[in-house]
């Protein structure tokens, strides 16, 4: 089933995909905006921007969007990533004209519902949202952390998306409208529709509630070019409240989509992903200082960010964990990686694309992800065929270019005292 | 559509009817009892294997057993190390995994279609040849104790835990799942295999298949596989349920300096099986339930008070809990808890209008479809008929069970099963800012982290 794609005259992007199964429609928006749109200094907004979408709009009430939704059995929510926000719904397919609605109300009459009020409710909630996601978690500063030692200041991946405390209480109902006119416009937004659906009709009734909307002039922005990261090894200690010790290590790719961003991928799999991967057989299984061990590589623009992270034992010093972590890559580099190894991670990469293509809502992002970056919603059917290109040969030169001891970056979370 | 009116909700459309899929349900030919439910959308199969030998029935002294015993059971057989076990699973691609709840344990397998023989033959093996090595056990229980070590620092988990003490005591479901270390540190060989083998036994073992694959071909690789199970009936269940708590209890775990409360509020609740169970499933949603719940909108849309505030009655053999959970500004811990009471109180008084219920009714009945979209969730709901020994067309009455509800029957639900003025809070943070708050309510103690009382406060 090839989605069908079409693009409105005042420039949003629309992505269909039929698929009759259950009577069900997944409506996904992404707004081609997140904290890297940000300034150093006023942090955050992009996600307290999310929370004011669902505080009403023109024609829909200070609660009526959650409400209109969950009156007709529908489930709804939004996020915020470093380069895109993203919104959606998953309707009875008799209510896709509803979901319509609320969308483009809010995407095109947003700002004569927004009131200082509302406002001051939603920083409250949102640093609620930050003291137990963060800063009342165990761990929980570590992964900021560590992308604030991995890219310099400027850079728009150093600060954490939902932003620092100072900045959400700074922010101001000016910054909120001015936020909205430049990034909340059919230009900037793709809307994909996957469901039980007449893309015919879906698609005129798609032009009934969205043509008419204004597209806005975006402003222009430019971005640090590569490479991001200093030769220069950073390692942090930071105390907190915790039993075992952990460590947080990680250095920059290149960007997701670029065959070295599958390259990364597939060696974060090989390192750290299951119990066959060689990080978890040597360190959990076989020394038992670890308690777990898992590496990932985040799917973002500008470049990609390889992460490791291993919880050690109680005993366990972070040293021995930061050496496992060094020797394991040079043993990539020496050595390179077996195609045994390499196949295990196809294979479950293959396992991991089929049951995220299950769930109406899952396709529908992948959609608006593969159109919002690459232009080419039919990229998110064939993920699989980026990571089979990827040779063995790729994934040793992986660790030899960017995962070299001197590009990392670490942190160790240590017993002590709770950060104040 | 030329003339577009924005300022109204756009009518609906005909709806379209919706059904629960059909499955096949019947006994391999060993005797085992199963459901097959063939879908070919993605090339997928899933197997679960299940039983009823969850952590009820942990004994005094071996808490944790039932959860040690499903973290061992996928960690080699009699020909497979636990190591040959892994490479050739996630070599293909697959998922193998073990996990159990207070009712039952589960043992699932997900691979591509292409090795369905293959996922057949390695799951009738962990299931009928698990070895459950010492060296294993040693592994798994170093991983246990440090897991629990870890979980004496994570607020969420503190208050849960304080929260099942406050409720259960020293019933079963008064201890957490995991274990206890000291318990854990005992377990041997034989706890182990003789809590697998006396479960894997009985009947009530069951089978649950859901995705790409051939109903004929399934059944030929099972006749091969999953051959010598049944036969023996379940042990009684242990006693389950404690009396209700007299007045309001207030239990402080005291966090210095913690940036934020995690609050639970609750009370005894209901087993999974009790006749009000579908007026309890409208209650909860339009009371703690729905982002647009009572308890919610109070909480974090009127005050700000939390990211977010949900109820929920806990589905268990024996009466679960009723229990409110939030993470709140420690500032504001006697206002949130206030305003659950006042929650609490408020639906007791007064029957929720039509439109109030209608909307939560709605809700309840149009998500359904959303929560079987994977094979994973449509074979965790088939489990559940399984476990719970549930009739065939549970899932297609269901709906007209939650049309049946009147708001006289919520009010007559909240009068029978909330009860404002007996139940527990629990508050993990800093105790001295949460002692002042909370210690009108009624009798307060504080606990160190560990969860041993040192003070009696007011």
């Amino acid at each position: 089933m090839q989605p069908r794609r079409h693009r409105l005259d005042n420039g949003l992007q629309v992505v269909l995909q039929a698929d009759h199964t259950l009577p069900l429609v997944a409506l996904s928006i992404w707004y081609h905006v997140g904290s890297k749109d940000e300034q150093p200094g006023r942090t955050g907004l992009a996600h307290l921007f999310e929370h004011m979408l669902f505080q009403g709009s023109e024609n829909v009430g200070a609660n009526d969007h959650f409400g209109h939704l969950q009156r007709a059995g529908g489930v709804a929510n939004g996020s915020t990533w470093f380069d895109r926000t993203n919104y959606y719904e998953t309707v009875p397919a008799h209510e896709l004209e509803l979901a319509l609605w609320l969308e483009s109300d809010r995407m095109g009459f947003l700002l004569p519902a927004l009131t200082a009020e509302k406002l001051e409710n939603q920083r409250s909630v949102v640093i609620n949202e930050r003291r137990q996601r963060v800063d009342n978690q165990p761990y929980g500063r570590a992964s900021e952390r560590l992308h604030e030692l991995l890219y310099p200041a400027d850079h728009p991946y150093h600060w954490p998306v939902i932003g620092y405390v100072d900045d959400i209480a700074a922010a101001s109902l000016d910054e909120v409208e001015d936020f909205f006119h430049a990034h909340y416009a059919p230009n900037n937004a793709v809307l994909t529709l996957v469901g039980d659906f007449d893309e015919e009709r879906a698609l005129r009734m798609v032009d009934d509630y969205f043509g008419p909307l204004e597209p806005t002039a975006r402003p222009s922005r430019s971005w640090p070019a590569p490479p991001y990261t200093a030769p220069v090894r950073r390692f942090e200690v930071l105390e907190d409240r915790v039993r075992l010790p952990r460590l947080y290590a990680g250095f920059s790719v290149p960007a997701y989509g670029t065959s070295e961003w599958y390259a990364a991928s597939v060696l974060a799999s090989i390192l750290g992903g299951g119990r066959a991967s060689r990080l978890y057989r040597d360190l959990v299984y076989q020394r038992q200082i670890a308690q777990s061990a898992s590496c990932y590589v985040l799917p973002t623009e500008l470049c990609g960010t390889f992460g490791m992270v291993i919880s050690g034992r109680p005993d366990t010093h972070v040293d021995e964990l930061r050496i496992a972590i060094d020797e394991s890559l040079a043993e990539v580099v020496a050595h390179g990686v077996t195609e045994a190894e390499r196949t295990r991670a196809l294979n479950t990469m293959l396992t991991v694309h089929w049951n995220d293509l299950q769930a109406l809502e899952d396709r529908a992002d992948a959609l608006s992800m593969a159109t919002t970056y690459f232009d080419r919603p039919e990229r998110a059917l064939v993920e699989p065929e980026h990571y089979r290109a990827v040779t063995l040969e790729d994934l040793r030169a992986c660790a030899d270019r960017y995962g070299s001891a001197s590009a990392h970056a670490t942190v160790a979370v240590v017993p002590g005292e709770a950060p104040s | 559509m030329s003339a577009l009116d924005r300022t109204r909700r756009p009518p609906p459309g005909l709806e379209r009817p919706f059904g629960f899929p059909h499955f096949e349900r019947g006994r391999t030919t060993a005797g085992l009892e199963m459901i097959a439910f063939a879908q070919h959308r993605v090339p997928l199969v899933s197997l679960h294997y299940g039983h009823c030998g969850g952590s009820q029935f942990d004994l005094p002294g071996k808490r944790g057993l039932a959860s040690f015993t499903a973290a061992l059971v996928d960690k080699g057989t009699a020909s497979r190390s636990a190591t040959q076990l892994a490479d050739e699973v996630e070599g293909r691609g697959g998922f193998l995994g073990a996990g159990c709840s207070w009712d039952g344990c589960s043992v699932g397998i997900t691979v591509l279609s292409e090795h369905l023989e293959f996922a057949v033959a390695v799951l009738a093996e962990v299931i009928n040849e698990a070895a459950f090595d010492q060296g294993e056990i040693e592994r798994s229980r170093a991983l246990r104790l440090a897991e629990l070590e870890r979980q004496d620092d994570d607020p969420s988990a503190m208050a849960a835990r304080r929260f099942a003490r406050a409720i259960y005591g020293e019933r079963v479901y008064g201890s957490p799942q995991l274990g206890v270390a000291s318990d854990i540190e005992q377990l041997s060989r034989s706890d182990v295999a003789g809590f697998w083998e006396r479960h894997r036994q009985l009947d009530g073992s069951f089978l649950v298949a859901a995705g790409d694959f051939d109903p004929a071909i399934l059944a030929a690789h099972l006749d091969r596989g999953l051959g010598g199970l049944g036969g023996h009936s379940a042990p009684p269940l242990p006693a389950l349920d404690p009396s209700p708590l007299e007045g309001i209890r207030v239990h402080i775990v005291d966090r210095p300096g913690a940036a934020q409360c995690e609050l639970r509020i609750g009370h005894l609740g209901v087993p999974r099986a009790h006749p009000d169970r579908p007026r309890l499933v409208l209650l909860n949603s339009l009371l703690g339930g729905k982002f647009t719940s009572r308890i919610n909108l109070n909480l974090r849309e009127r005050h700000g008070y939390t990211y977010g505030a949900r109820s929920q009655f806990v589905d268990r053999r024996g009466a679960g809990p009723f229990v409110v959970s939030a993470a709140v500004d420690s500032r504001f811990v006697g206002a949130a808890t206030r305003e659950v009471l006042y929650e609490l109180q408020r639906i007791r008084e007064e029957a929720p209008s039509v439109a109030e219920l209608e909307e939560t009714r709605s809700y309840l009945l149009g998500s359904l479809p959303t929560t079987i979209q994977t094979l994973q969730s449509i074979a965790g709901r088939l489990e559940l008929l399984l476990l719970y020994d549930l009739a065939d067309d549970y899932y297609t009455r269901l709906p007209e069970l939650f049309r049946q509800v009147t708001p006289t029957q919520i009010l007559e639900a909240a009068r029978l099963h909330l009860d404002p003025d007996r139940l527990a809070v629990v508050a993990v943070g800093p105790a001295d800012e949460l002692a002042s708050q909370l210690h009108d309510l009624g009798a307060l103690e504080v606990h160190e982290p560990e969860n041993r009382p040192t003070a009696v406060l007011y």
